[in-house]
């Protein structure tokens, strides 16, 4: 069987479109708290919006990656998705609780870690399954 | 193939950020200070004796020296002493009337009192009545000095590199002695008068200059708490100790007298390894089975606690507040741990009932490592009946303040930055100025403030009392009620409160009461007018 051109799938659009809002999302958050150790009190509200906003886009990101999994027979999207999801409900309940020390590592943490996966996802066609016959070639 | 090489090479990147991810969160988990602290702890280089040894002394009540007019008349001579703190130790102390604490003044809602203090310390000294509302010239602004005997008069004293040049044409300078009027119409409460000396607050509060003055009225005396024997002020501290018997602190100037500040690894605030209740090191308080009003004030410099009472068999009594800061609460609130962050008040109902004459019932620190843990101990000798009680409503004159009634809201940040001296203590970004009008409110008008710190920072407002509206935008905390003069701020922490600026015009001060922050201008102008 001969390679058709790759091409990304409306799924892998999907999960590309929702990767790159929720990378916009989470850099917020820094700027967020960095206002707000400047005094400015409304930024806190931004960032606990923000947080909203991030986890929101978080979980429709795993769906579209699981969606992904399913139909593009692809596990990664939704493994890597699901790891910075639940860093960010950790990193929820830490910022909550008010522990700095979990709160400020872990956020530059998963903010690497998204933009590492939007990388991921922008830099190859996220194509249909691939023949696997040619693997035992 | 070309793909299973990059599929492992992206395995090994993969691997090899997670594995610096889980060491970064484990390093930090492993280097944080849990629960937070702010401030760097000292080391006395003497052995500490063993805890709940020592009696818990209770301060002397300072007589008047005379009434006239309807005023009560009180002398104080700040001098130097020595006491022996530690058992078989001598420690030479500044002190207010020779004791450490001071002595307490007793006094009654709207009986002003006049307090002579007379300096025979060799520093200037300023007295300000914490919590109290007073008129703007016996507040004890940071620059109305009373001078020693031999001390130049002019207060440009410090020309030393580091020491502040800062001029205040508004100071009331005063040699040898100074009037203070307290007209103390004002909530039944317990206040405290220290030192607040420009940049040299803290060594001075360090060395001793700290007493405890009570407000009391007839509707508080008919509630029938606890009183007597079984009310004990716990004015709570943290030292340390050097070899030679004297208090160990890290200023820059040992003699107070030219250049302020702490060593670098002090910035943050002094805590000290003795916890002394009324300047005994982990006193031990023998008393009964019955009921005990605790009036806790936290006079460490830069110290948190964060207290509990625990019996022998490990049960964690109540501890129910009737008052904070500036007077009694609506309604009790029970706590089972209680923050008490640097100058703040809070009154405390412990029920000893039931007991078992011989134990004991250990007051802990559950901020505290190693032996700041140990706070004090009462140590249940007798049994006795008990007719005092709580009332499920103590008063009933607490401010209303509504959001929709302030005219201005304020924001300020807490947070560390830049000095003229160096490193420092910034409020809205800018360090201490007296000559800088930083905030100007009309007399009468009722305002929201928005406090924002980087770590933890107790506000401090004088003259007026506030309540707390919320923290981190969501309700305030149990131990955030009443009517209070200084609020806890944890690291990240907004908090809201709101207050009327009533009662006097003229120049007053907003500040961190963490002392070492304080004296490196964590301080604002608030002008009344």
């Amino acid at each position: 069987m001969t390679e058709t051109a790759p091409r990304t799938t409306p799924t892998g659009w999907a999960l590309r479109v929702l990767a790159g809002a929720h990378t916009v999302a989470i850099i917020g958050q820094p700027v967020f708290a960095g206002t707000y150790l400047t005094g400015d009190y409304d930024s806190l509200h931004l960032h606990a919006v923000g947080a909203d906003v991030v986890t929101s886009i978080g979980y429709l990101q795993m769906i579209a990656a699981l969606t992904a999994w399913i139909r593009l027979r692809r596990a990664w999207p939704f493994l890597a998705t699901t790891a910075v999801v639940a860093a960010e409900t950790v990193q929820y309940l830490a910022g909550l609780d008010g522990a700095l020390w979990l709160h400020i590592p872990l956020g530059v943490i998963t903010v690497t870690a998204l933009t590492v996966l939007f990388v991921a996802l922008w830099l190859r066609p996220l194509t249909g399954p691939r023949p696997r016959t040619v693997r035992h070639a | 193939m070309p793909d299973d090489i990059t599929r492992r090479r992206l395995l090994g990147i993969g691997g090899t950020l997670g594995l610096a991810a889980a060491a970064g969160l484990t390093t930090s988990a492993a280097l944080a200070r849990r629960p937070a602290v702010t401030g760097t702890e000292l080391r006395s280089a003497l052995p500490l004796p063993p805890p709940f040894q020592v009696p818990l002394p209770v301060p002397a009540t300072l007589a008047p020296a005379g009434a006239s007019g309807g005023t009560d008349h009180y002398e104080i001579t700040q001098r130097e002493t020595t006491a022996e703190i530690l058992p078989g130790v001598r420690t030479p102390l500044w002190t207010y009337e020779g004791t450490f604490p001071g002595p307490t003044i007793e006094s009654r809602r709207g009986r002003p009192v006049t307090v002579t203090h007379h300096n025979t310390l060799p520093v200037p000294t300023v007295v300000h009545l914490h919590g109290g509302r007073t008129a703007p010239e016996s507040d004890g602004y940071p620059t109305d000095l009373v001078l020693p005997a031999h001390w130049p008069q002019t207060t440009h004293a410090a020309h030393d590199a580091g020491a502040h040049t800062m001029h205040d044409p508004r100071a009331a300078v005063t040699r040898l002695s100074r009037d203070y009027t307290f007209p103390l119409d004002q909530r039944p409460t317990l206040l405290w008068y220290h030192d607040h000396r420009m940049d040299f607050t803290a060594p001075a509060i360090w060395r001793g200059l700290a007493g405890l003055h009570i407000i009391r009225d007839d509707a508080e005396d008919d509630l029938g708490l606890p009183s007597g024997a079984r009310e004990l002020p716990l004015m709570i501290t943290d030292r340390a100790f050097s070899a030679d018997g004297t208090l160990t602190y890290p200023s820059l100037d040992p003699t107070l007298r030219l250049r302020p500040g702490v060593r670098d690894p002090y910035l943050a605030g002094v805590l000290g390894d003795v916890i002394l209740v009324n300047g005994a090191p982990w006193p031990v308080h023998e008393t009964d089975t019955a009921r005990h009003r605790l009036r806790v004030l936290n006079a460490s410099n830069a110290r948190h606690y964060e207290l509990e009472a625990v019996t022998d068999t490990g049960r964690r009594l109540p501890l129910v507040q009737i008052g904070a800061d500036q007077g009694l609460l609506a309604a009790p609130v029970t706590h089972h741990a209680l923050p008490v962050a640097p100058a703040e008040r809070y009154d405390v109902v412990v029920d000893f009932t039931g007991l078992p004459v011989g134990s004991r019932v250990k007051l802990l620190n559950r901020l505290g490592t190693g032996r700041t843990r140990d706070v004090m101990a009462f140590h249940i000798t007798r049994a006795t009946t008990d007719d005092s009680r709580v009332p499920p409503v103590l008063s009933t004159d607490l401010p209303s303040w509504r959001p929709s009634d302030a005219a201005v809201t304020r924001e300020f940040s807490f947070r560390a930055g830049r000095t003229h001296g160096g490193h420092g203590w910034l409020i809205g970004g800018l360090p201490f100025d007296p000559a800088r009008s930083d905030v100007t409110v009309r007399l009468g008008d009722v305002e929201i403030w928005r406090l924002i710190a980087d770590v933890h920072h107790p506000v401090h407002l004088h003259l007026v009392g506030f309540r707390v509206l919320s923290r981190n935008g969501r309700p305030p905390l149990p131990h955030d009620a009443g009517l209070k003069d200084t609020v806890s701020l944890r690291p990240g922490e907004a908090v809201e409160i709101i207050t009327r600026f009533d009662g006097y015009r003229g120049r007053y001060l907003f500040h961190c009461h963490n002392a070492e922050h304080e004296d490196m201008a964590m301080m604002a102008n608030l002008e009344i007018v």
